[in-house]
């Protein structure tokens, strides 16, 4: 089973192909030398041959027929040949039992089959050799036969048995090594993910701190679960908010519904009792509403309709709108817009998450104070900065009001579904820009708003 | 009488919508799923549409946009419990048509129909006139009989609006929608405290109140008590 399934493994078939390709390519290699070499040494032979018959030719007759002895008797290794064969054919002198047919007579060195006789018989090899028909009408023949040429394949073969096998080997191994240990990792991999998708999401992917893919990727992935877990983690602590907030409004529901279940004698008690209880859905359904809003924004992707937002105009139209309500009670609201500036953005996004920071400053500021709504330039970037006289927001509390539903103690009895500086972070995440809450005395929230937009 | 037509899954909240619409005077017919909705739709030939919008067999948009290909122009509310910040819902209310989030208030679904149903009729006149109330649209002026009104642009706005619906119940959503051009529901009570000083300049003192508060559902411009 392991071993089907390395061999199936793709790295190992890589290897395998490379291996292949290799002792192909290896094998030409050494066929061209021993090709190079041989094509040498015949050459080489045919010269030597050829000048040797044309001493032996040029000596005469007695010590001609001697030079042909003892040019063979004396070859230790037995590759000479040397005959004299008469006009009729039979031989003279030498070691060749009879001319050889295929011999060109005066022609130039060739591949010829001969026989040899030997002390004990005879044999057939084949030669270069090369004839002259002399003066006196007898054939001389000289040969050689290129031994060399067996010995250069015996060490070209053998040194292919050296090299190429352990190469070969090698490669093998290596390459069942090689998918073996990424056989090992993916299975661990494996193992992980399936221990994630079983739902623990504190696992994460093996990674060692070297620069290679696996590693990278294993990174990569381990980054995302980072970010999947803080999610998942903020998604279960919301369903905690969710249910907590939820429940108190419904709870009076409940409790006022069942005591006037009992208690309502008159249709106007009930009526009463009725109206209350649907005060309280009510406040149960705007919490969700806010809510359903909240995820809207934060998994919108609406930068496709963006525009040109005049903030000078939209600020003022924000002080149109809330003016009566900031007069009702007793405070003073202000528009300061000295420059006319413009944003890329959704307007409606970007009206509502202002809208709301005045809201909440109007809503938190005492009679007589005052509320201000300025739009100014900082160093490359452009601010909506809304401050308030009330009771600002402390140091630590100002992590505390971008969670959700948090509402500070001071303001418990100020209604409200505490859902607002969610909205309001939310749409400025959703265009790159950032939100700044300054500590007190009084409230200053900014929405700073970069030239350059990331993204 | 006015005819509705309802297309919705859900039985319990289809029998309360239909008692409803029912008491307020309409006929209303009932249809539990797309395929149907729309062959009614096609057949009975309502004076206006409610339409789920998730619904078995065909999802409600998909009805709405069929009917429209058949050149049927009848005024469609969609209910929904999906947001609304989605292209297909812009392009539903560019088109007249209406779109409510589950939940609602039945007061609010009536409203919403009543206005669909008599949809200001897209007049030449520059004057709007409801009993003593004269609204001059291009020297943007206003009188109550003899007694000239001195209204901010939004006021003006808001009362443009009520008198284009006279004796029509609004709702603060809708105002908010129509008027203010808000997407969303803001903490603070707008529309409440923007009719106030609005009804403190029309319903002068000694004179007949016209704007009315509906308890729990919002606003209503009529000359009668």
């Amino acid at each position: 089973m392991r071993q089907a399934q390395i061999i199936r493994s793709n790295t190992f078939q890589w290897a395998l192909a490379v291996a292949g390709v290799f002792a192909v390519f290896v094998i030409a290699l050494f066929g061209f030398i021993y090709w190079q070499t041989d094509q040498y040494l015949i050459a080489r032979t045919d010269r030597m041959i050829a000048s040797q018959l044309n001493v032996f030719a040029a000596l005469p007759g007695e010590r001609q027929l001697d030079a042909i002895d003892d040019h063979w008797r004396q070859d230790s290794r037995g590759v000479l040949y040397a005959g004299l064969f008469g006009a009729d054919g039979h031989r003279i002198a030498g070691n060749l039992e009879q001319f050889p047919p295929e011999l060109k007579k005066n022609g130039s060195v060739q591949s010829v089959s001969v026989m040899r006789s030997l002390p004990a018989g005879r044999d057939t090899r084949v030669i270069r050799a090369i004839a002259r028909r002399m003066a006196s009408g007898d054939t001389l023949v000289i040969g050689r036969e290129v031994d060399e040429t067996r010995e250069i394949s015996h060490v070209v073969g053998q040194a292919l048995a050296l090299g190429l096998l352990p190469a070969l080997c090698l490669c093998l191994l290596a390459g069942a090594w090689l998918s073996m240990r990424a056989q090992k990792r993916v299975e661990e991999v494996n193992q992980r993910v399936q221990r994630i998708i079983a739902g623990d999401l504190r696992e994460r992917l093996p990674h060692r701190d070297v620069d290679e893919p696996f590693s990278n990727l294993a990174a990569i992935v381990n980054g995302m679960l980072d970010e999947m877990e803080t999610m998942i983690n903020a998604l279960a602590g919301v369903g905690n908010d969710i249910a907590h907030d939820l429940r108190t409004p419904l709870t009076r529901a409940r409790l006022t519904l069942e005591r006037g279940r009992t208690n309502a004698s008159t249709l106007e008690q009930l009526q009463t009792v009725v109206d209350k209880a649907i005060a309280n859905i009510d406040q149960s359904l705007a919490i969700i509403t806010a809510l359903l809003r909240l995820a809207e924004i934060e998994n919108s992707r609406r930068s496709a309709a963006f525009g040109s937002v005049p903030l000078h105009e939209m600020l003022r139209e924000i002080c149109d709108i809330y003016e009566p309500i900031a007069e009702n009670k007793n405070v003073e609201l202000r528009v300061e817009t000295r420059h006319r500036l413009s944003v890329r953005g959704d307007r409606d996004l970007l009206l509502e998450a202002v809208a709301n920071l005045v809201d909440n400053a109007i809503k938190f500021t005492p009679e007589g104070g005052r509320v201000s709504i300025e739009l100014t330039r900082g160093e490359d970037e452009t601010i909506v900065r809304v401050s308030d006289t009330g009771c600002g927001i402390g140091e630590q509390e100002r992590e505390a009001v971008l969670r959700r539903f948090y509402r500070s103690d001071k303001i418990r009895s100020t209604p409200g579904v505490g859902l607002g500086l969610n909205l309001v972070a939310a749409i400025v995440k959703l265009h790159g820009f950032r939100l700044a809450i300054h500590p007190g005395p009084g409230g200053r929230v900014e929405i700073i708003c970069p030239d350059r937009q990331p993204g | 009488m006015t005819k509705v037509l309802l297309i919705e899954d859900d039985g319990e909240t289809a029998e309360e919508i239909t008692a409803e619409l029912a008491d307020r005077g309409f006929e209303v017919e009932w249809s539990a799923d797309g395929i149907d909705g729309l062959d009614k739709a096609r057949s009975l030939r309502p004076d206006a549409m409610i339409v789920d919008r998730l619904l078995p067999g065909m999802d409600g948009l998909t009805v709405i946009e069929a009917l429209r290909k058949d050149q049927v122009r009848t005024p469609v509310l969609v209910l929904s419990a999906l947001g609304a910040v989605d292209d297909r819902v812009r392009g539903l209310r560019m088109g007249g048509d209406d779109y409510l989030t589950k939940p609602f208030a039945l007061v609010e679904l009536v409203a919403r129909v009543e206005a669909l149903l008599r949809r200001p009729s897209e007049s030449r006149e520059t004057t709007l006139h409801v009993g003593p109330l004269e609204l001059d649209l291009i020297e943007r002026t206003a009188k109550r009989g003899d007694r000239v009104i001195d209204l901010l642009p939004r006021e003006f706005r808001l009362l443009e609006y009520m008198m284009q619906r006279n004796d029509q119940l609004l709702t603060r959503a809708m105002l908010l929608e129509e008027v203010w051009n808000y997407k969303f529901v803001p903490a603070t009570n707008l529309v409440d405290v923007h009719m106030g000083r609005l009804r403190h300049k029309v319903d002068g003192p000694g004179e007949t109140p016209m704007i009315h508060n509906v308890r729990g559902a919002g606003f209503i411009l009529r000359t009668g008590p």
